[in-house]
């Protein structure tokens, strides 16, 4: 017992001594190479990710869903100049602006095109008393509660969210629907708004001057600035 | 370190919410002092676990958001209505019923779905106020154990079907002129279903109609009957009263009655600025809301009411009248109602209940006679509901005992399961030879009958019915039925021997007689207006002269029976907003207990929730005792409504049935005993759920006594920068009846999940507003508070400070804003919440988007999901819709353009929201008044809701009054 006690503490030393060094020459160079990887990693993620949150695919933007009918808003928007409010009637009204009824189609279409094979569907939709089944383009989430009405009341033109309509074959998202797209505007509407006759035109071009003017038509609209970015005015 | 709730101040009287609470049990002081009493039931290495499983939740969490929505299918309408406006909801005036009376209401529809009754404001008896019942009957038409087709013995047929065996036994029928054919109907006030039963006694001379009452409507009209000589309607003209005094008649109770009772009462209360406009005085055995708002509350055993209203009749100078021997609390209580009377003839009313009997009622009346109170707060008038000369249920059972019936058809009623178990209905029935049952649902009678013919819901039908005060409402559907169901009126015109009626045909028939040349527009108006005006004639009857004999007053114990505070008589079981509804006064949910007096339990041994057995006669019951603070010594109260086995899903197998004990001969007072058995439950109860730790929490305030001036206190943070709008709320305690109204509102509008009674038990119920009730005082004779406690919308509000992904703001209006898409559950809210108003999705309790249940959720409200935090918004979406309305006009807001689901709903107007800014607002009003109040004001939270102080109308105030 008592040698242990002596050659305990010796051995140990002489341990020390033949220890090899812990830490290589480059071990700072991979230290280093670890935390920019790592960092990099870091960012380059949350951009892929956001990236990706944004990215068409995620959005839904510039996709053409298959539809029953074919319809085109540049034919009925664009060529034929109809005015928007002619089937989306309940758009100044409601929160909705509201997918045409049957009849409403048929108020031309029983005239001209009565026998379009692409038609078929609308004439069936008429003689079953069934609904046309189309596909939704311009949705939001579940937990967005949008109003039509208001916004086209204050000012907001049909194409600040849709995008040129009229010129599109076939319907598509123009703008991706984020939170971002949304509050941007909420934040500071005056350079969004024009004056009510412009409402529903596509090609309108704010003036030079367009904050002013948005500006005084806020204003007149009497726009609760500052109170349009709180949650609940949105989200319930 | 935290404070414990003893903590009341040595001046104050000691606050306390249930009987376990003054026992000071270690055990309950843990109980109450979880933020959730489940998390404390949790093991150690339970906590370990379920820690481990949280953190893999975390990391999982973040990728549930990178779910991509999809493409719907959006269908337009083929032929779109020109009044629809797609996305907004309409308005349509119907009504729905209560023991055969109208409640009439608007029906708000989105998508033609309706989702939500409130009372109709132009109505003249409710004026737009509504009850739990109202509230909770959009569920019932969605309620997916609904009969959906008709049956016989149990086998799927057609109306086709339905109809021939009809059509052969009418020729049977005709042979004899209906003998032997009985028609069996609960309360009917509609005229169209009266003039069908007329129409059809005329064709078959022979045949006989019997009423089956189970809320004690007969029971009433008999005492009528015995004290003025003929069955009458009594009507309390309550906003005239200066003076109530009522022999345990709870008329702010549940019932047909309770919106009128509870508007007039208020309204009187309400009368002056300074003082309570009406004093309440009330004899009880069993503790209700209409006590618990006495300024003279006396607690008497059922069986001395007879004397009491002697003793009455006497000290105001009834003749004939002789002195009962009175215990000194009686006699007191005598005195002081009597001269109360005496000062205020002609404006006072003395009203008596079931458990009185006739006895009391002949004396009530005579009182009201002598004192001038007859024509001018007590209104009489001819029975609202038939059908008249009717025979009773005991008559019918005793005919088919004796094989005189042999044919029974029964409407909407379920007397094999409603009925006094002494009588035998359903054994009865099953010995008729043909039997047609008429219900909503295949329940325990359609079950034993041979035929059940499923009937439309009120929301599905052309019907008619009329209010307590006589006033007629068209009903029109405001849905198409959506099971293969006929309304009541068509298998009355079927037994009339018509061939597929139409819905509308009778209830056209009927009013084309009373509306003549004009029927087109007079229809139309009374379609759009919700009723047709004209309330039945008042008439002047004098009490009877004879005397009654009150019943004998010695042995057991006396046994009350009551309808259920929120199933009523047990139609409303398979609705789970009305279980889930803390019943007034016990909190109780989700079952009905045996109510006894704190003295009788120490006799007993028994503590709540411990089974006891009741024994009537030979028949005996068992169910859970709860403890009532302020219960007559000898009474004991048994509520229906539970024990139900064919209810549905929701209703079957809970509580037990009372009606098994209840006696023909008096159904309503009974002698028993009871036994204490060695078993017990868990009831699921929330009196001691979301514990506010403070004091002073539900204040009184003596007239003339100069309210403590609102403390401006000094704060770190800068005042809450206000917008046009600053919303807030005030609730009045001195109005508040207890009556849930206003919870059940809350529950419809906001798309409120039921959770069950095992999460009730738990402490994870998710009503955004509870009515917390409190008492004083001795637990043998204690005070009652009521106060509804809806989010306060701090200005300096604990919670926002305290979420660490903000989830919860403060709009620029002083709205405290929860965002459930951003809410990750961390409860941190809810921990720092000192008015406990936040809930907790623990499970993901949405109805599945295929069932029809979920067809009455709001769409304007998002419907939660598991995992997130939700309170009381004060209705946002009614705020936005309201900005919206008046933003595409330009103008200003006006005061009451937004009108909270809770405030919309409540009989006494006792909460009003609006806007703290404009100061003509009805709700700047009350801030600015003497009663007003800012619950735990000693926190700093500066909340927007707050409330004014009850009424103390004690002796002294009484005097100052002159």
């Amino acid at each position: 017992m008592r040698d242990v006690k002596i050659v305990a503490p010796i051995a140990r030393h002489r341990g020390a001594a033949r220890m090899v060094q812990l830490f290589s020459p480059v071990a700072d160079t991979w230290l280093r190479l670890f935390l920019i990887g790592g960092l990099s990693l870091a960012g380059g993620g949350t951009v892929a990710v956001v990236g990706f949150a944004r990215s068409a695919y995620m959005t839904d933007t510039d996709v053409r869903p298959r539809q029953p009918v074919p319809f085109s808003h540049r034919h009925h928007a664009g060529e034929l100049g109809i005015d928007c409010r002619y089937c989306h009637s309940n758009v100044e009204v409601g929160p909705s602006a509201g997918l045409p009824p049957t009849e409403t189609c048929m108020t031309c279409h029983s005239e001209i095109w009565t026998n379009a094979k692409m038609l078929e569907p609308v004439r069936q939709s008429l003689a079953n008393n069934t609904p046309i089944q189309w596909t939704r383009v311009a949705k939001l989430p579940d937990y967005v509660f949008f109003r039509h009405d208001i916004h086209i009341a204050k000012g907001v033109g049909c194409e600040t969210c849709h995008g040129r309509i009229d010129q599109m074959a076939l319907t598509y998202r123009a703008k991706a629907f984020t939170m971002e797209f949304c509050i941007d505007c909420h934040r500071g509407p005056a350079p969004h708004l024009r004056p009510p006759d412009y409402i529903t035109d596509m090609a309108w071009k704010p003036t030079s001057d367009a904050r002013k003017e948005g500006e005084e038509i806020a204003a007149h609209e009497g726009i609760r600035f500052g109170e349009l970015t709180h949650c609940y005015v949105c989200h319930r | 370190m935290r404070r414990r709730i003893d903590h009341q101040s040595m001046d104050r009287p000691r606050v306390w919410a249930g009987v376990e609470e003054l026992s000071d049990d270690p055990g309950f002081q843990a109980f109450i002092e979880a933020e959730y009493p489940a998390v404390q039931e949790f093991s150690k290495t339970a906590r370990r676990e379920f820690l481990k499983l949280m953190g893999a939740s975390f990391a999982l969490a973040g990728l549930t958001g990178c779910e991509k929505s999809s493409f719907v299918a959006a269908l337009p309408y083929v032929d779109q209505p020109a009044s629809e406006t797609i996305g907004l909801p309409r308005y349509y005036a119907t009504a729905v019923s209560l023991d055969g009376y109208a409640q009439p209401v608007i029906a708000t529809t989105h998508a033609g779905r309706p989702t939500k009754l409130d009372g109709n404001p132009g109505h003249p008896t409710t004026l737009g106020r509504s009850d739990i019942f109202i509230q909770s009957a959009v569920l019932q038409l969605y309620d997916p154990d609904r009969a959906a087709a008709p049956m016989r013995r149990g086998e799927p047929v057609s109306w086709a079907d339905v109809e021939s065996a009809i059509g052969l036994m009418r020729e049977n029928w005709l042979a004899d002129q209906g003998e032997g054919v009985r028609l069996l109907l609960g309360p009917t006030t509609s005229p169209t279903l009266l003039r069908q039963i007329a129409a059809f006694l005329k064709q078959f001379s022979k045949a006989r109609v019997h009423l089956h009452s189970t809320a004690g409507l007969d029971a009433r009209r008999q005492i009528t009957a015995a004290s003025y000589g003929q069955p009458l309607d009594q009507h309390y003209v309550l906003a005239n009263c200066d003076v109530v005094v009522s022999l345990d008649d709870d008329f702010l109770g549940p019932g047909p009655d309770q919106v009128r009772n509870a508007l007039g009462w208020s309204q009187s209360r309400r009368r002056y600025s300074d003082r309570p406009g009406n004093r309440l005085f009330m004899a009880e055995s069993v503790p209700s809301a209409t006590g618990a708002l006495a300024v003279h509350r006396l607690i008497a055993d059922a069986r001395r009411m007879p004397a009491l209203a002697e003793a009455l009749a006497e000290s105001v100078g009834v003749a004939g009248a002789s002195r009962p021997e009175l215990t000194d609390a009686e006699g007191r209580w005598i005195a002081r109602a009597a001269a109360a009377c005496k000062e205020r003839p002609g404006r006072s009313l003395i009203v008596s209940g079931l458990s009185g009997g006739a006895a009391a009622g002949l004396w009530v009346a005579r009182i009201n006679q002598q004192i001038g109170n007859a024509g001018q707060t007590l209104k009489l008038t001819a029975p609202i509901s038939g059908p008249a000369n009717a025979g009773t249920l005991a008559e019918l059972v005793s005919d088919i005992d004796s094989g005189r019936v042999n044919s029974l058809v029964i409407f909407d009623g379920n007397p094999a399961y409603g009925a006094p178990g002494d009588l035998g209905v359903g054994e009865a029935i099953t010995r008729v030879r043909s039997s047609i049952h008429l219900g909503l649902q295949r329940d325990e009678t359609g079950a034993l009958c041979e035929w059940q013919l499923p009937l439309a819901h009120a929301l599905e039908s052309w019907s008619d019915a009329r209010a307590v005060d006589g006033t007629a409402t068209i009903l029109q559907p405001v849905i198409s039925p959506f099971y293969d169901v006929r309304t009541a009126h068509q298998i009355a015109a079927m037994l009339l021997g018509e061939v597929d009626p139409a819905a509308d045909a009778a209830v056209r028939e009927t009013w084309r007689a009373s509306f003549g040349d004009a029927f087109d527009t007079r229809w139309k108006q009374a379609l759009h207006d919700g009723f047709v005006e004209g309330a039945e004639p008042s008439i002047t009857a004098s009490p009877a002269s004879n005397f009654i004999a009150p019943p004998g007053t010695t042995g057991d114990l006396d046994i009350v029976f009551r309808p259920d505070p929120t199933v009523w008589d047990g139609q409303f079981a398979n609705i789970g907003w009305l279980q889930e509804l803390p019943k007034t006064l016990t909190t109780v949910t989700w079952s009905n207990v045996v109510a006894v007096s704190p003295a009788l339990a120490k006799r007993l041994a028994a503590s709540n929730g411990d089974h006891v057995e009741v024994k009537i006669g030979e028949r005996r019951v068992s169910g859970p005792v709860w403890i009532m603070p302020g219960q007559a010594d000898n009474t004991v109260a048994l509520f229906l409504g539970y024990g139900r086995t064919r209810a549905g899903r929701v209703g079957n197998d809970l509580g037990y049935n009372a009606y098994h004990v209840q006696a023909t001969a008096d159904p309503w007072l009974a002698r028993g005993s009871l036994r204490k058995l060695d078993t017990s439950e868990d009831l699921a109860v929330t009196q001691l759920h979301h514990r506010l730790e403070g004091f002073d929490l539900a204040r009184e305030v003596s007239p003339g006594q100069a309210e403590r001036a609102p403390s401006d206190q000094a704060s770190l943070y800068a005042p809450w920068p206000s917008s046009k709008n600053a919303w807030g709320m005030v609730i009045d305690l001195d109005s508040c009846i207890g009556c849930n109204a206003c919870v059940a509102a809350c529950t419809a509008e906001n798309n409120v999940p039921v959770v069950g009674a095992d999460q009730v038990r738990v402490g994870r119920e998710m009503h955004w507003l509870r009515i917390a009730r409190y008492y004083t005082g001795d637990i043998a004779e204690p005070r009652s508070f009521f106060e509804p406690v809806p989010c306060m919308h701090c200005e300096d509000a604990p919670c926002e400070m305290g979420c660490p992904v903000h989830a919860t703001t403060h709009s620029p209006e002083g709205v405290n804003q929860m965002v459930y898409n951003r809410c990750i559950g961390t409860r941190t809210c809810s921990s720092y919440c000192p008015y406990k108003v936040r809930r907790f999705n623990f499970f993901d309790y949405r109805a599945p988007g295929d069932s029809s249940e979920h067809a009455a959720h709001n769409p304007d409200v998002t419907v939660r999901s598991r995992g997130v935090m939700e309170k009381c918004t004060y209705c946002t979406q009614r705020i936005e819709a309201a900005h919206v309305a008046a933003d595409k006009e330009n103008r200003p807001l006006r005061d009451g353009e937004v009108i909270t689901a809770c405030q919309q709903a409540c009989p006494t107007k006792a909460i009003v929201f609006g806007d703290i800014n404009d100061p003509n607002s009805e709700v700047s009003r009350l801030k600015r008044s003497s009663r007003h109040y800012v619950l735990l004001e000693e926190l700093g939270t500066r909340p927007r809701t707050t409330y004014l102080a009850r009424w103390r109308d004690d002796d002294d105030a009484e005097s100052r009054q002159g």
